[in-house]
């Protein structure tokens, strides 16, 4: 058998160094034991993030997502006009921000529903999994790779529309665009996770693909509007109507984003929030959990499929 | 490199996939696994690379205890999935070019050129495999299979839906990579011929059970070949009872397969020793 390039070569987490002597020879070994795994999974990771790039490059994802991003944007420009000053910008980045409330978790869902159960389906799963890499890592890669192009493509789509309000508004608008587009993007990222750890829990593409809209369905038209009826019927507290913002990314999305473009009087349930006490760095700390939470799930779960596909 | 079970029993809820299972393969041998649907051929080889532990008893690849081996036993494991597939959209040469990377293989590329040469695909290389046929997409399951140079090979139903012309082909370069390596390859398979082409040796399994094992020349004398030897051992037939047993177990010997079991009996989380 050829050996591996690199040191010792374990399961991810399971370090096997060579005997020491001292102790600390054995944590210097250790270490380096330690520092071995993470460059192996690190490689391991990018070459399946790169082939999942390539495979989004090929199927044509990309080019999709970049020319939804930009034909929506320009349309929201098209429609907004172009009022001048600072309350004509705001309201066109607004509703390039609404905008993306309801294309971006649809684009995000779209891409990622098969990102575990279509490579399941095809075969290409049981081939990955033989291989000496953990399914975790395979999940991060294959996560990763879609995470590339989806930002990529939210980026480069966002970037015609962008580029003509910054033409047309002044370069003072750069630092308000660049939160939108990172916050759509981590938004993005949102929806992927949750795709992918709803990809993980299903025997079939079509199953996840009806999870996929189902969840679009409630976050994107179902939860805002059933939260603004519970405001109204009822006098929740302002923990509760935090809870309730922070239960939803494109709530929390919303919330912040609005909030730095100083246009948080419009849309219900946003202009219900705006005295609510959400800073924006707890939102989009919540932004960054609806992307960690959901994976950490999947990446359970990626290992709960692997037991019952014997079954 | 040799591979051992010592008295393995793995269940589902209330299936018994494998009951005690204890089987001897020696080194460098080509070794056929039948059984009916159910019989526990499958379960076996996902104990053998590790995706799974056994409820009781070891497994053992040469002097390494798989269920302590973690995803390591792969570097020494080369499996073809019953399953196997590819994205539509890569060519032969990028599906195995990352398979090798994630192995963490050196010289990729080369190992890449050579092992699609010793499967065949040389000359389609860099098509996208949705223009493949089943054949080819077979053997580019086994080139993934072979691209680390394993110990151990392992096929499940190799030529399952292929036509004549890809069995022929994929047994070629079986019988092939038997003859240049010193890998021990194990075959599962429904297709009895291919068994009795490809294998040296041979155990049947029924409702996770071992039936007869031994040499195929053994274990086929007296009858007119594999068929009427499997017919004969899945029916109960006098003649493939005891004798035959006796043979299966001539590798862990009894003492041994009483012992307790040292794995856990739940399913061991991926990445845990």
């Amino acid at each position: 058998m050829t050996e591996p390039q690199s040191g010792p070569q374990t399961d991810g987490g399971t370090t096997v160094t060579a005997t020491t002597v001292t102790d600390s020879e054995g944590e210097s070994a250790t270490a380096s034991g330690r520092r071995t795994q993470v460059a192996l999974a690190t490689r391991q990771v990018g070459s399946l993030a790169a082939t999942e790039v390539r495979l989004g490059l090929r199927r044509r994802w990309a080019v999709i997502l970049v020319g939804l991003f930009a034909a929506f944007g320009m349309l929201v420009l098209t429609f907004a006009g172009s009022a001048p000053g600072t309350a004509g910008f705001e309201r066109t980045a607004a509703s390039l921000a609404m905008l993306a409330v309801y294309v971006v978790p649809l684009a995000a869902l779209a891409y990622g529903y098969d990102a575990v159960v279509g490579p399941a389906e095809s075969g290409w799963l049981e081939v990955l999994s033989a291989l000496p890499v953990t399914r975790t890592r395979i999940l991060a890669g294959m996560t990763l790779g879609r995470g590339v192009v989806l930002v990529g493509g939210v980026a480069l789509g966002f970037l015609i529309p962008g580029a003509i309000l910054v033409s047309e508004y002044g370069p003072s608008t750069v630092p308000a665009l660049a939160t939108l587009l990172l916050a759509a993007a981590a938004l993005g990222l949102a929806f992927l996770a949750v795709a992918v750890a709803l990809s993980t829990l299903v025997r079939e593409k079509t199953h996840a693909l009806g999870a996929a809209l189902l969840a679009w369905v409630w976050f994107v038209l179902v939860h805002d509007l059933l939260a603004l009826g519970v405001v109204a019927a009822f006098d929740l507290s302002a923990g509760a109507v935090t809870a309730l913002v922070l239960a939803n990314p494109t709530s929390v999305y919303r919330v912040l984003v609005l909030g730095e473009l100083g246009a948080g009087g419009t849309g219900g349930f946003a202009s219900v929030l705006s005295a609510s006490g959400l800073s924006s760095g707890l939102l989009a700390v919540a932004l960054a959990a609806w992307v960690a939470v959901p994976l950490a799930a999947a990446a359970l779960l990626v290992r709960w499929r692997g037991t019952i596909a014997a079954t | 490199m040799h591979i051992e079970t010592t008295d393995v029993t793995r269940t589902y809820g209330d299936v018994t996939a494998l009951d005690g299972l204890s089987l001897s393969i020696p080194s460098g041998s080509t070794f056929g696994l039948l059984g009916t649907n159910g019989a526990g051929k499958t379960t076996l080889f996902r104990l053998l690379i590790g995706h799974e532990t056994p409820d009781s008893g070891t497994i053992r690849i040469g002097d390494t205890t798989v269920s302590a081996a973690g995803t390591e036993i792969r570097e020494r494991v080369g499996y073809l999935p019953e399953r196997a597939g590819f994205p539509a959209e890569l060519t032969a040469r990028e599906v195995l070019a990352v398979t090798g990377r994630v192995r963490d293989l050196s010289d990729v590329d080369s190992r890449v050129a050579s092992v699609l040469d010793t499967v065949g695909l040389a000359g389609d290389a860099d098509r996208p495999v949705e223009g493949f046929s089943n054949g080819m997409r077979r053997r580019l399951g086994l080139a993934t299979a072979l691209l680390p140079d394993p110990d151990v090979l392992l096929l499940d139903e190799p030529t399952a839906g292929l036509d004549p012309l890809g069995v022929v082909a994929f047994h070629r370069v079986v019988e092939d990579v038997s003859e240049r390596t010193d890998a021990t390859v194990l075959v599962c398979s429904h297709a009895l011929a291919e068994v009795e082409r490809l294998c040296d040796r041979v155990a049947i399994l029924r409702d996770g059970q071992l039936l007869a094992a031994g040499e195929l020349a053994e274990l086929t004398a007296g009858t007119s070949g594999l068929e009427e030897t499997f017919e004969a051992v899945v029916t109960g037939d006098e003649r493939f009872g005891d004798e035959q047993s006796a043979v299966a177990a001539d590798g862990p010997d009894a003492s041994e397969a009483q012992r307790p079991p040292d794995t856990a009996p739940a399913e061991r989380e991926e990445g845990a020793p």
